[in-house]
């Protein structure tokens, strides 16, 4: 029992972190139908960047804020030099332009950080757990979740109060109506890809500081694909259920079956029960299911 | 766009020569001239590293021509078709080193002509595994079932479970001299250049037979329309899982042929990279094409090549180059990949394409 609230704690925690990734990519979905593959690799530039600037002597907060506002700039860049192009082409060429991106990173950051581990030094959060009764959270996790959660709250009511947010939302529904009503579509677009890029920066940060940072954080950042699809592709309450669904998989995987089944269990057990999942609810938790006429 | 534009004035008068793969003896007599540069000058006249530069293209083809077929024919995304060429490589060398093989079999040679035919079976039915979802889902959703196919078999089963069977370790060896054809051990680059040939020559024949026929037909009108197909009577669930199945077959033959070209597997063959690769190799080529697959791997190992001689050269200069090949090729994979969708949508074989048409149709080109 102790076990099982522990790893359901502890995947909570770490779902936030997956939640807040998942959200910039069904943020980019709904504004402009993009299938971003790419994500693992921003959240490993959102890790390596804020790293850099810690390592620089900048406080973690400070660090955490210029890594969004690289993220902005980097977002605007990417969308602007590849994306802008493929508007209305078949979804195979744009998912594979953000595989052909992925690599580029991937490249890049191997090029210029290297592939050893680096960990935040001195350590940003304090090494002993919070104890709460019987259980046990270390800090790194529960600053994460916190911080993912706020987050989370900014980005849901930049979209739920400001104009920019309404414009995009605007545009997700009804791309032509919105041009009619005077909505830049290209501004949304940056402005999709630049909140996509904020998101799993900070994501990569917060997922750095678990574990130290390697490129094997730009496979946790993958695993919002199964986030995404158990929430429901265009769903941003879906992307919550699904990251923090899937953090508590994960661990709990980790706890039970790795007994059983010795070995990586814990970082395939995701993708195993999405394959499974969807033959039952095909459109996820509550994506919309699309009908189609001919 | 797929066939070629005949000179004016010829023109064909049942549906039978339509589809015809030699339709005027000028085009017989140029594929007669390829097959013979194919099987007998290049075999002569190469060298030892072109043999390799050779052997890859034609191991990169045998895999992009399966995800040509789900993707370019169907319209079936896959994201993780290096878990099926591993399927397919794991089955065959396990079949060579584990299964009690008569000495006759040995001793003729037949031993692994029936494991590549087993890897490529087992292969296709574990393809169609995965393929099961399709009867459901389309789209992003399918890609990431796929995905799921290549982290379920190749990170998860294959590293944790297969490796150990034999008490191996990490990495399968066969030891030389067990891959045999009949009389022929597959021991020198010129034979696996052979075998991988022979092979490319089969399936590329096999695939665009598939095509003209009823069930190339249906692939094509799900991959237009799926609905549209439905309603037309096919089945598409039906024709969706044998189109995996082809496909994993293929990439069945594909992994049992690299185990003769390296004579050694392990799960490091088989990472996602190269089921992305694939991918891009089509794309570059050409989606919907055969000869795309062909003109994608010849382009892309090629480029690969090319960057690696020029890393090489530099590295006299900054020696640290050599050590960051690696991301230096994914990086440049990743740019290529996106220029070509950016700049060249429809890839190498329509410009071919082109090219032909405007010879054939020379002078009169309207």
């Amino acid at each position: 029992m102790e076990l099982f609230l522990m790893s359901l704690i502890n995947g909570i925690m770490v779902g936030g972190v997956y939640a807040l990734v998942a959200l910039g990519w069904v943020l980019i979905y709904k504004c402009s139908g993009v299938l971003n593959l790419a994500m693992g690799e921003l959240t490993l530039i959102g890790a390596y960047v804020t790293l850099t600037f810690y390592q620089a002597g900048i406080p973690f907060v400070l660090s955490i804020i210029c890594t969004l506002i690289i993220g902005i700039i980097l977002g605007i860049l990417v969308e602007r030099i590849f994306l802008d192009k493929l508007i209305g082409e078949p979804i195979l060429a744009v998912i594979m332009v953000t595989v052909g991106l992925s690599f580029f990173f991937k490249g890049l950051i191997e090029f210029v950080w290297g592939t050893n581990t680096r960990v935040y030094t001195p350590p940003i959060f304090p090494l002993e757990p919070i104890t709460l009764g019987f259980i046990k959270i270390s800090n790194v996790y529960l600053w994460s979740f916190i911080l993912a959660i706020l987050l989370f709250l900014i980005f849901a009511a930049f979209f739920k109060y400001s104009r920019w947010g309404l414009a995009m939302q605007a545009t997700a529904d009804d791309e032509t109506a919105a041009l009619s009503l005077g909505v830049s579509a290209r501004f949304v677009y940056a402005a999709a890809w630049a909140i996509a890029f904020m998101s799993a920066g900070v994501g990569g940060a917060l997922l750095g500081n678990i574990n130290g940072i390697n490129i094997s954080v730009g496979y946790l950042g993958l695993l919002v694909l199964p986030a995404v699809v158990l929430g429901g592709l265009n769903s941003i309450p879906g992307a919550i259920l699904g990251g923090i669904t899937i953090g508590v998989l994960q661990n709990l995987s980790g706890a039970y079956l790795d007994r059983y089944f010795p070995g990586g269990v814990k970082e395939v057990f995701p993708f195993a029960f999405m394959a499974v999942f969807l033959l039952f609810k095909p459109y996820g938790f509550w994506g919309w299911e699309r009908i189609e006429r001919m | 766009m797929s066939t070629v534009w005949l000179p004016c004035g010829l023109y064909h008068q049942d549906y039978t020569k339509d589809q015809g793969w030699w339709q005027t003896s000028l085009i017989k007599g140029k594929m007669i001239l390829l097959l013979a540069i194919i099987f007998i000058v290049f075999p002569l006249t190469l060298t030892g590293y072109w043999f390799g530069v050779a052997n890859m293209v034609g191991y990169t083809a045998l895999g992009a021509l399966g995800v040509q077929v789900l993707i370019g024919y169907a319209g079936l995304i896959t994201l993780g078709h290096a878990a099926f060429i591993a399927v397919g490589a794991y089955t065959s060398t396990l079949l060579i080193l584990q299964f009690p093989w008569p000495q006759f079999f040995i001793n003729g040679g037949i031993a692994y002509p029936i494991s590549l035919i087993i890897a490529a079976i087992v292969a296709g039915l574990w393809s169609v595994l995965f393929g099961l979802p399709s009867a459901k889902v389309k789209g992003f959703y399918l890609i990431l079932t796929t995905m799921a196919a290549q982290f379920i078999t190749v990170d998860f089963l294959i590293t944790q479970y297969v490796s150990q069977i034999g008490g191996r370790g990490q990495a399968f060896s066969v030891p030389p001299g067990t891959i045999k054809i009949g009389p022929w051990i597959i021991d020198s680059e010129v034979k696996t250049y052979l075998l991988v040939v022979v092979l490319l020559t089969l399936c590329v024949m096999m695939v665009a037979n598939l095509l003209r026929s009823r069930v190339g037909r249906a692939w094509i009108a799900i991959r237009d329309n799926d609905i549209a197909a439905e309603t037309l009577g096919i089945n598409i669930v039906w024709y969706k899982l044998l189109n995996f199945f082809v496909a994993g077959f293929i990439a069945g033959l594909a992994g049992a042929f690299w185990v003769s070209n390296t004579a050694a597997i392990s799960p490091e063959h088989f990472p996602w990279f190269w089921s992305l690769w694939l991918v891009g190799v089509i794309l570059i080529g050409g989606v919907g094409s055969i000869h795309g697959v062909i003109f994608g791997s010849i382009f892309m190992v090629l480029v690969m090549e090319l960057i690696q001689m020029g890393v090489i050269e530099l590295s006299d200069i900054f020696p640290a180059l050599m050590i960051k090949f690696l991301y230096i090729k994914e990086s440049v994979f990743g740019l290529i990949i996106c220029a070509f969708l950016i700049f060249q949508p429809r890839g190498l074989s329509y410009r071919w394409w082109q090219i032909k048409n405007y010879f054939n149709l020379w002078p009169f080109s309207y």
